[in-house]
């Protein structure tokens, strides 16, 4: 997004130009978190896949990547470890998420704030 | 505010913020008032968008350096942690006296097992061609360190990133209203000067 200003004289005052930048570092941290996102959904639906694999298994042992290796593990201790990265992951996702609504939240004051004094001067949406 | 009032009091046309520069990256400095800041630097309205593009430029040359150190520690962080997970299993295999029993890549596509007994001591990988022998305590202290060295760099980065960008958005602000400025001046010139028939 780029914040463009045309047209007639609007006094542009030091506490709009730190609105404006406000503006753009929660919208860089949007895209951010956008990916993040998706990466930790990625993640559980992995974990998800895995655990179901596991319970259809009837190997004792199983081969659990560790580092850049496949260690030989134990089932019950694989079916723990993926439980562990599920939930720690789950939490990360809810925490990730709970930011993006907060930003996406203060973008909105925001741009009520920029159009409210610049109104047509100012372009605060997606190219 | 000491800095509203420097301002009303007509001292300075440019307010900067409370930093001038943050390692190595020069603050754009907020221009209060296009008039006065073109007298101010004496340069006419052509030669401020130049240096205002030229700032850009610079600016953008400093992103990509920040942004691609910033790729490098974001790759480093998960590879210590994957490093200090595998310890952390070899120690515990140590404690219960069993043997690690691994597949491990010998080439693109080819696995090869290993069964790994002495778990006393891990070899890391430095660089450099270098790998050096530590035990699994000393191991996981060094892995540690130098993953909290990566995390508190990232961070710094981070916060050098939004400098930066803030410093564009200054930039690229304070360019559109010189232009702007400029095309309220040749509209005013234009209303004053007799329409020829």
């Amino acid at each position: 997004k780029k914040a463009g200003t045309s047209g007639s004289e609007v006094e542009v005052t030091w506490e709009d130009q730190q609105n404006i930048n406000k503006f753009g570092r929660l919208n860089n941290r949007l895209h951010e978190l956008h990916d993040e996102i998706k990466t930790a959904k990625e993640a559980c639906e992995n974990f998800e896949d895995a655990s179901n694999e596991l319970i259809l298994t009837d190997e004792e042992i199983v081969r659990f990547q560790i580092g850049e290796v496949f260690a030989h593990v134990p089932k019950d201790e694989v079916e723990s470890r993926i439980e562990n990265m599920k939930e720690k992951t789950s939490k990360n996702l809810e925490k990730l998420k709970e930011e993006k609504e907060s930003v996406v939240a203060q973008m909105g004051e925001l741009k009520k704030i920029l159009y409210g004094k610049f109104k047509d001067s100012i372009n605060l949406e997606e190219d | 505010m000491a800095m509203a009032m420097a301002a009303a009091a007509g001292e300075c046309s440019s307010y900067t913020s409370e930093v001038t520069e943050r390692r190595g990256i020069p603050a754009a400095s907020f221009v209060q008032d296009v008039q006065s800041y073109l007298n101010q630097s004496g340069l006419d309205v052509n030669s401020a968008l130049a240096f205002l593009q030229e700032r850009l430029q610079q600016y953008r040359v400093v992103e990509m350096k920040l942004l691609a150190q910033q790729r490098d520690l974001q790759a480093k962080i998960p590879d210590i942690e994957k490093c200090l997970d595998i310890v952390s299993t070899l120690q515990a295999k140590k404690e219960s006296g069993e043997a690690l029993v691994a597949d491990f890549e010998l080439s693109e596509g080819i696995y090869s097992r290993a069964r790994i007994e002495d778990t006393e001591s891990v070899c890391l990988w430095l660089g450099a061609n270098v790998m050096l022998q530590y035990s699994c305590e000393e191991a996981t202290a060094l892995l540690q360190t130098n993953l909290e060295n990566a995390k508190a760099s990232l961070e710094v980065l981070v916060a050098d990133l939004q400098f930066l960008r803030d410093q564009v958005t200054i930039t690229q602000v304070t360019t559109a209203r010189v232009y702007n400025w400029d095309v309220h001046q040749r509209r005013l010139r234009q209303a004053t000067t007799p329409k020829e028939t």
